[in-house]
């Protein structure tokens, strides 16, 4: 195997050492906040009051709607604008936090729904019979069982909201890409860019963070379904 | 200063003109890519579907890497590294074209797979018991019932395809969403520029999902009616 240049090595590094942990705090943050809103909104959905089920109906369809960058740069463009006396301040990666969750939260509502509505009527008998209320119902046997079923799109939706944090480069965050570019930009300032080399590696870098979860995703929908 | 000034319906109308000629360049990408990925996802989700040696293998290759790494990264690397490679450096366009087709391509691969794959192998065999080569098989049997399964998915893909051309600002093709991030920079109407991308993205956006739900039940297949 030939030796890796000097300039290949700091690249690399760079990137690795003050890129990725950028983007994986994002992604971790956009998926927690993705799963907690998500399964709330997915669940109460599912209760038989019109004017709630309109109001989170529009949620999901507006966020999944609309292009991630389009929710980012919205956010990001009013996160320091006053907003009657108050004075709003979001970072870069506070509003690609929020923009991404946005999008995660909606994706994660509707498979909710349909995870929830899948579990059979008799567990939900059974449950009140057991003296449960709505939301003892729902916490304990209800949302649990829809988890299982839940389970493969979460995932794909981890490697989804990973892949999508490359959006927060748009607006400055130095997340995977950004830095990269950044590195690609000092390079060919010096002579030589080496996009090939840089950008290839950061596909490389995502791809291995992404094929052993989406085939992970696909054995856990063998095994579950 | 009032820095939040009251929504202003007349300054989208003074910018109509450029505000269209994104619009026109989103589309304009929009409907080559649609129409791109969708020749790929037949030619390559039929190969991989039948088995044909090399082309399932290297369309796998193929598919696995552009689903499992980032879009911008991609589009980056064909921008930057490969384009400028091959003596195409430069045109925003071209990189726009391409990506967005090699994106779609992949995804749409899969989902004609899965389509062609649902076909029952008994309603092949009768094709070849009637006496059609492999060829005609295809066209007469497996393409107008695996391709009415595969649909849905297909338009769902579209759907993204469309939202991916936002993504077009890293690399200044003046789409939409880079048409109205300028006018923000410049103007700071931030409610304005979102209202224009929200209506424009949802519209298109919701009728393309409604015509799903709209395909489904018109082409369904007479025994899942």
């Amino acid at each position: 195997m030939p030796e890796l240049p000097d300039w290949f090595r700091d690249v690399a590094e760079y990137i690795l050492r003050e890129g990725l942990p950028v983007t994986l705090k994002l992604a971790a943050l956009a998926v927690t906040a993705s799963l907690a809103i998500g399964l709330v909104l997915g669940t109460l959905i599912t209760i038989r009051f019109r004017p709630l089920q309109a109001v989170i109906r529009l949620y999901i369809e507006v966020w999944r709607g609309l292009p991630i960058l389009v929710t980012v740069l919205f956010i990001y463009w009013s996160a320091t604008a006053n907003v009657g006396n108050y004075r709003l301040e979001l970072s870069a990666f506070l509003s690609a936090a929020v923009g991404l969750s946005l999008w995660g939260s909606a994706q994660v509502a509707e498979a909710t729904r349909g995870a929830v509505q899948s579990i059979p009527r008799e567990q939900h008998e059974a449950a009140a019979a057991l003296g449960f209320g709505w939301v003892g119902r729902h916490a304990f046997v209800i949302v649990p069982q829809a988890l299982r079923r839940l389970l493969p799109p979460l995932v794909g939706l981890l490697v989804n909201i990973i892949q999508n944090t490359t959006i927060a480069y748009v607006i400055g965050v130095s997340e995977v890409l950004e830095t990269a570019n950044r590195q690609f930009e000092n390079l060919t300032l010096a002579g030589d860019g080496h996009p090939f080399a840089i950008f290839g590696f950061v596909l490389l870098v995502f791809f291995l963070i992404s094929f052993p979860l989406t085939r992970l995703a696909a054995y856990l929908e063998r095994r579950l379904i | 200063m009032k820095v939040l000034a009251a929504f202003d319906w007349s300054f989208i109308w003074e910018n109509r003109g450029q505000i269209w000629s994104g619009l026109k360049n989103t589309m304009k990408v929009a409907a080559i890519a649609i129409a791109g990925s969708f020749v790929i996802g037949l030619v390559l989700g039929a190969a991989r579907a039948h088995r044909i040696p090399i082309v399932t293998q290297v369309g796998w290759i193929y598919v696995e890497l552009i689903r499992n790494t980032p879009i911008l990264v991609q589009i980056f690397l064909l921008h930057w590294a490969i384009l400028p490679e091959l003596g195409y450096a430069g045109d925003p366009f071209r990189t726009a074209c391409l990506a967005i087709t090699i994106w779609g391509g992949a995804f749409n691969t899969e989902n004609f797979r899965a389509g062609f794959e649902a076909v029952p192998k008994s309603y092949r065999e009768a094709g070849y018991a009637l006496g059609f080569t492999p060829l005609r098989t295809f066209l007469n049997v497996t393409l107008p019932i695996g391709g009415r399964i595969a649909l849905p998915s297909s338009i769902n893909t579209y759907i993204s395809v469309l939202k991916n051309t936002s993504l077009l600002l890293a690399i200044g093709y003046g789409e939409l969403t880079t048409v109205a991030n300028n006018i923000q920079a410049l103007t700071f109407r931030t409610f304005e520029m979102f209202a224009v991308l929200a209506v424009v993205y949802l519209v298109l956006v919701w009728t393309l999902s409604g015509l799903i739900r709209l395909l489904e039940s018109r082409l369904a297949l007479p025994e899942s009616r």
